[in-house]
Parts: structure tokens; sequence; C-alpha cells
């Protein structure tokens, strides 16, 4: 696997002024995005309701409403997350970086569906919910090429499948959609942070297979194919010890499994998840080296989200009574 | 020199005017748009800056007004405004016509990187309003180059438009 250095990446950053406006924007955005010291001081605290008076000024305070209970927070990030998103894509000269963002729920609910719920638990992004809702009719005309191409012609017969199968396949197209996505915008840095989440992504789908002993092999035609990591998914395939993949992945995506691997076992994958998370939020930072430019959605709406997961976890961290130091160890890369 | 010559070195030399204003006054037009696409984002969210954002929005029309002095300077000085039409050698006009040339295409450059340079101080005070006063001094080192130009400009247009100079070059 190729990874492209950040150091190689920054130079090639330019400065893009008709994404001045949505950049101006997303600078004054920026300025109320949570700082590094922030989570840390709100896992210390004792009562629940003392977060809330420290969200006040925050992008997340509109949101808040002293009578919407604790457990509902999660519901809450999710939405402030996607409006946000939903907000800035019309701003965009392009709508790629944020839709790179907003696919992620259409596929959770196209999952939904292909599971057999009616509900549409998730906020639509790209793909209408009628779409969704005809999937439970065995309807997939409407679905994204990224889906539909790879049952077209072929025998896959996804209504038929066992759930896990079916959300591998679902996984598949997801991050098929995203190489495409990201292909679609003549950005390095956002092409190079899009194939390290898509190699992430696609180890630790087959890390979670490989612990549940199924065949990997089986699980990997329904994952492929995923751009230029068809090769890779192939080997890892081969291999059932996972120690060895390191040396297989190479690159800082190894690496970053080496050090998952010394983990205790259950904490392994969801390490590594983590891990590849971290990285690709670090690399997004380099685009706050233009003025205006995708990078800059792109970088905003990765700070944004992991903003919105580690309040989240913190959240209901806290309410579940979760020991502040396995809090603080899971929370995203800030860079504020 | 025979008169044809004459028109000649007139006509470049009036080239030159309307290159240096008309270079100068496109540098100051995209200048501007780029400092107030970023400035016109920030106010979306924060409409209280307009007033610290102002200076760095208009900062990049300075050059448009440099050219016009420069291109005003070659009209008055040539006779075209004021006094009648004096004779300009072909080497006179040749000279206006590059010094014109080089002058706007020194603003053009630097009101576009003035522009840029405002749109990254807006950038800044977009996240931290405290630090208006500082972000405004990035574009401005920018205007330096684009006034050290100007004064080239002023000094050889003068120099070179001296009566005795222009009547020792056409005997």
């Amino acid at each position: 696997m190729t990874t492209l250095t950040t150091s190689l990446i920054a130079p090639s950053i330019k400065n893009r002024p008709k994404w001045g406006f949505v950049c101006g924007r997303i600078s004054a955005l920026e300025g109320k995005l949570l700082p590094r010291e922030f989570f840390p001081s709100i896992i210390e605290m004792h009562h629940t309701e003392d977060v809330f008076q420290h969200l006040q000024g925050t992008l997340i305070e509109d949101y808040l409403d002293p009578g919407v209970p604790w457990e509902d927070f999660s519901a809450v990030a999710d939405r402030c997350f996607y409006d946000y998103a939903v907000s800035i894509r019309r701003d965009c000269p392009s709508p790629v970086p944020a839709d790179l963002f907003l696919i992620k729920n259409d596929y959770l609910n196209i999952k939904t569906a292909l599971a057999g719920m009616e509900d549409i638990r998730f906020l639509p992004g790209m793909i209408p919910e009628n779409t969704i809702i005809s999937i439970l009719d065995g309807e997939y005309d409407d679905l994204p090429p990224a889906f539909r191409e790879r049952i077209t012609g072929s025998s896959i017969n996804v209504s038929e499948m066992d759930q896990s199968l079916s959300d591998i396949f679902v996984d598949g197209a997801y991050l098929r959609q995203m190489l495409a996505l990201a292909s679609a915008i003549d950005s390095p840095l956002i092409q190079t942070c899009v194939r390290e989440l898509v190699s992430g992504h696609v180890v630790s789908a087959l890390w979670r297979v490989l612990r549940q002993d199924r065949d990997l092999r089986q699980v990997a035609d329904y994952l492929l194919p995923v751009g230029d990591e068809d090769l890779l998914v192939l080997e890892l395939a081969d291999i059932r010890d996972p120690s060895a993949w390191p040396e297989i992945i190479g690159g800082e995506l190894g690496d970053l499994l080496s050090r998952a691997l010394q983990m205790p076992f259950e904490e392994q994958v969801s390490t590594f998840d983590l891990k590849v998370t971290n990285l690709v939020l670090h690399m997004a930072t380099y685009a706050r080296f233009e003025t205006s430019g995708p990078e800059r959605v792109f970088d905003f709406l990765m700070a944004l989200e992991a903003e919105m997961q580690n309040l989240k976890l913190v959240v209901t961290g806290k309410i579940n009574r979760i020991d502040p130091d396995i809090l603080a160890q899971r929370l995203r890369y800030v860079n504020v | 020199m025979t008169p044809e010559w004459i028109e000649i070195g007139r006509g470049l030399c009036y080239a030159g005017a309307g290159l240096t204003f008309g270079l100068a006054g496109a540098g100051s037009a995209f200048g501007i748009a780029i400092a107030s696409h970023a400035a016109a984002g920030v106010m979306r969210e924060k409409p209280e800056l307009f007033g610290r954002m102002l200076v760095m929005v208009a900062l990049p029309g300075t050059q448009g007004f440099y050219g016009f002095i420069a291109a005003i300077l070659i009209m008055t000085q040539t006779g075209l405004i004021a006094g009648g039409p004096i004779k300009i050698s072909l080497g006179t006009g040749l000279a206006l016509f590059f010094i014109g040339l080089g002058n706007g295409i020194a603003q053009l450059i630097s009101a576009i990187k003035q522009g840029e340079a405002s749109a990254a101080g807006i950038s800044l005070v977009a996240r931290r309003p405290e630090s208006a006063g500082r972000a405004i001094l990035f574009p401005a080192f920018v205007e330096t180059y684009a006034v050290v130009a100007l004064l080239a400009t002023i000094l050889f247009i003068i120099f070179l438009t001296q009566p005795a100079i222009l009547q020792q070059v056409i005997q």
C-alpha cells in the first residue's frame, strides 16, 4: 500500500477563491470548536448538568434544550452535525466534501432497510427516504451505482443474505462510493485521507469477521471491489493471523495495527479504528495551511464529527458511570 | 526623426497608460473579490465583525488608484491632459509603454496577492476577533511593493518627460 505522506501533500494545497465564502464561514465556526482541554475537564465533572453550562457558546448550544433528557444527547449531537453538514454543503461550489460525511447515514439506512426494518433511523444524506423505503420491496434501481452495479449481472441476492454478510456488502458499496466521491474532486489531501479511511475500514471489517471465525475469502468477495485496496483485501483474506497483517499493510496503517495488537484482546479492533480516525484527523489539519479550498471544508467536518463523537462519549459515559480513564483513552484527536 | 515615428512614440506611451490602469484596476477587482468572499462567509456567522474586516476587504482596492495615478501622470506629462501634445520619440514612447506595463503587472499581482493575504487575515479575525490589529499587518506588507512600484513609475515618467530630455531626443 502506498501512503502519500502529509509532508508531500501540504505543498500541493492551493488557495481556491471560489471556496472563499464557505471557508470564511468555516473560519468563524472554527472559533466555536471545543479545545482539547475541554474534554478532560468535562470528564472530571461530578454532575452531568454541569456539562450544559460549559456547552454555552459552542456549536451545539442551539440544540440543547434544558427540557431534553440527557439520554437523548446522542440524537441531539447527530442532528447538530447533520444540520451543519447540510448547511455547509449548500454553500460549497462542489458538494463532495460534505457528501463524504452525509453518505454514511444513507448506508446505515440501507443496512436497516435490508434488515427489514421500516423506520428510517438516520438522517438522510444524498439518498431520499422513498428510495430507502423501496428497498423493503426489493427495489434497488434508484440506489447509487456503487451498490447497484455490484448486483447487476452477478449472482448476488442481497435479500437472501444473512445480516452480517449483507452488512459487509453494504460496507463495500459505501467504501466504493467514498472513493468515487474523493476522485471527483481535485484534492490530493482529501483523496489521501479517504484512501486511509477506506483502508482502515477494510482492515477492521476483515478483523471483526475473523474474530467471528468466518471464511474470510467469502466475506472478501462481498466486500470487493474497493479500488486500489483489492489486492490488500485478498492478501489479508489468505492469512488468518492478524499479527502477520502489519507487514502486508505497511506504512502508517501497518504501524497503527502493530500498536493496536499490543492492546488487550477486547480493545484491539476498537483501538485500531480510533487510531485510524485520529491519523486522518491529524492529516486533515494540513488543510489549515490554505485560506480557501475544499480541504478546509473536509477538515472542519472531520473536526466537528470528532467533537460530536467526543461529546457523545463523554455525556453517555458519565450517564452510564464509565470509568473516566477509559473515557479519556477513547477520545478522538482534537486540534483546536 | 520623421513625424510618423513621433506619432508611434506617442501612441506607445498612451498604450502604456492604458495598460497601467487597466491591469491595476483588474487586479484590484480580483483582490477585493477574494477578500469579499471570505468576509461575506464570516458575516454569515458573525455579522458583528463587519467593521473589523472592512479595511482588509478595501486594501486591495488601492492598487487600482495607483494605476490611475500612473496613467494620469503619463497623460499630463505628455500633454494629452492640460497643454498641447508634445513630440515623443519612439525610444521615449517605448520606455513609457514598458514603464506603464511594468507598473500594471506589479499592481495586478500585488492586488491579487493582497486579496489572498486579506482573506487569510479575515480568517484569523473570524477565529480570534481580538487579533484584528495584527491581522491587518500582513496584507499591509504586500501594499509596500505596490507603493514602491508606483514611486518608481512616477520617477521614471517625470525624468523621461523632462522638456530638456524630450528636446535632446527629438534633435
